[in-house]
């Protein structure tokens, strides 16, 4: 066998000797790699480098996922609740005590799994949906923006990152649904004080009538005194509509 | 660190824990893409063909059984979609040597510099991609370094001895076309 290879190295093995080689190798008596030529050409093979694939694969592949999701939950179900809420208020208890009751459960079976896997694998999904949201949150389509905010409300908490993204997009998205959506997602991170001091210094930027109302009964849910300074700049404002006006007067009024 | 198995992390994607499968996106987004992009050297078709790829990979969750490598069940629908997109003779083109000539530099001008390491791989990239297509996907499959040949034999549905023996041929075909781009550059 070291004769044939040798041959075959120097190039002067006949067809029948490249056949005998190719059946030692098939069988696992010879290695590709001790042959010269055909080594020497799997290492430069090794050395090909493709280019990398750019953000936008990242973005279709996180904007599928989002919209299989969306597709797999229920469609309307958070409406058909909304209504039965209404009319029948003590479903409303019965739903939050099961999900409590669920949560409790969950929170028991994962005190008791002492696998720190389980952890590792919940820290790659909190930051996948990071990734997923960030992603979402730079898409043209304004349905995919609305996602991106609302998949913030799944998640236990969220970095830095994700909060200025939001405060990014409450102040210069251009959409006023998903700038009410994100105002709503931003509520839950406004004890931090970078969070809050950006919701404050984003109601003079606003300029729609429904997102003003809405930081005007955010600032009084939160008792924030310093919000009045730019609540009352609203109010001087002359395009700021009457009934837009009165709901100001109103929240200062609480405020001070 | 990887936390879970891919099988494991697959297994509850099955179960309806459909966000889990970008876990194995990132685990596998640059393998696939460079896969596809050594098959047709476009990296827009070839972003393309992961995501494709990954759709299936949702849609027939439900044909995933566990008993083998996920990566192996991967590979395998990856193969059916680049088949699928390229149904017809679009592999069989041969890239033309003349068509690359300005991808080269100019043997002509200072040879001794950096550049003469990477017309090599490029090439080496060209010859490539005038072998067959079953020759250019074994032997990309085989630059995966952790990827073994009993691994190659499952994806391509043959024993090991024969991915071997295929191997063998594929990197004699490769040899003949990279003498032959040297000796026209």
């Amino acid at each position: 066998m070291k004769d044939l290879v040798e041959k075959y190295n120097q190039g002067i093995a006949s067809e029948q000797e490249v056949r005998e080689l190719e059946r030692l190798i098939a069988s696992g008596q010879l290695s590709i790699s001790e042959l010269a030529g055909e080594s020497e050409l799997l290492e430069k093979l090794a050395g090909l480098q493709s280019s990398e694939p750019s953000p936008q694969m990242d973005a279709n592949f996180y904007a599928m996922l989002a919209k299989e999701k969306s597709r797999q939950s229920a469609p309307g179900l958070s409406f058909d609740l909304g209504k039965l809420w209404q009319q029948f208020p003590a479903f409303k208890w019965a739903y939050t005590l099961i999900i409590l009751a669920v949560g409790f459960g969950i929170g028991l079976l994962l005190r008791g799994n002492d696998n720190s896997d389980v952890n590792e694998l919940a820290g790659e999904v909190a930051e996948m949906k990071e990734m997923m949201m960030l992603t979402l949150l730079e898409k043209e389509s304004t349905s995919d923006r609305l996602k991106a905010v609302n998949l913030t409300t799944d998640m236990p908490s969220v970095s830095t990152t994700v909060t200025s993204a939001l405060i990014k997009t409450l102040n210069n998205d251009e959409n006023v649904n998903v700038r009410l959506a994100t105002l709503e997602a931003l509520y839950p991170y406004a004890e931090n004080p970078e969070v809050r001091s950006a919701l404050i210094s984003s109601i003079r930027n606003q300029e729609s009538p429904l997102v003003q109302m809405a930081m005007a009964e955010m600032m009084v849910a939160l008792q924030e005194k310093k919000s009045v300074e730019e609540l009352e700049f609203l109010l001087r404002k002359e395009s700021t509509p009457e009934e837009v006006k009165l709901k100001l007067e109103e929240s200062i009024q609480i405020l001070i | 660190m990887e936390s879970l198995s891919d099988n494991a992390i697959m297994e509850k994607v099955k179960s309806g824990q459909i966000d889990l499968l970008g876990l194995l996106y990132e685990r596998y987004k640059k393998m696939l893409f460079g896969f596809y992009f050594h098959m047709n050297r476009d990296a827009a078709l070839s972003e393309d063909l992961v995501q494709n790829t990954f759709v299936r990979v949702l849609k027939y969750r439900e044909g995933f059984k566990g008993d083998g490598e996920f990566r192996t069940w991967l590979f395998r629908i990856a193969r059916n979609v680049s088949h699928d997109h390229f149904r017809g003779d679009k592999w069989k083109n041969p890239e033309k040597l003349d068509d690359w000539n300005d991808k080269l530099g100019d043997p002509g001008q200072n040879p001794e510099e950096a550049t003469a390491g990477q017309d090599e791989l490029d090439m080496l990239q060209l010859a490539l991609s005038r072998l067959d297509e079953d020759k250019r996907e074994i032997l990309i499959l085989s630059k995966f370094r952790d990827m073994p040949y009993r691994q190659i034999g499952d994806i391509l549905s043959c024993s090991e001895g024969t991915v071997k023996s295929k191997v063998f041929r594929a990197l004699r075909a490769l040899k003949q076309e990279f003498e032959l781009v040297q000796s026209k550059m």
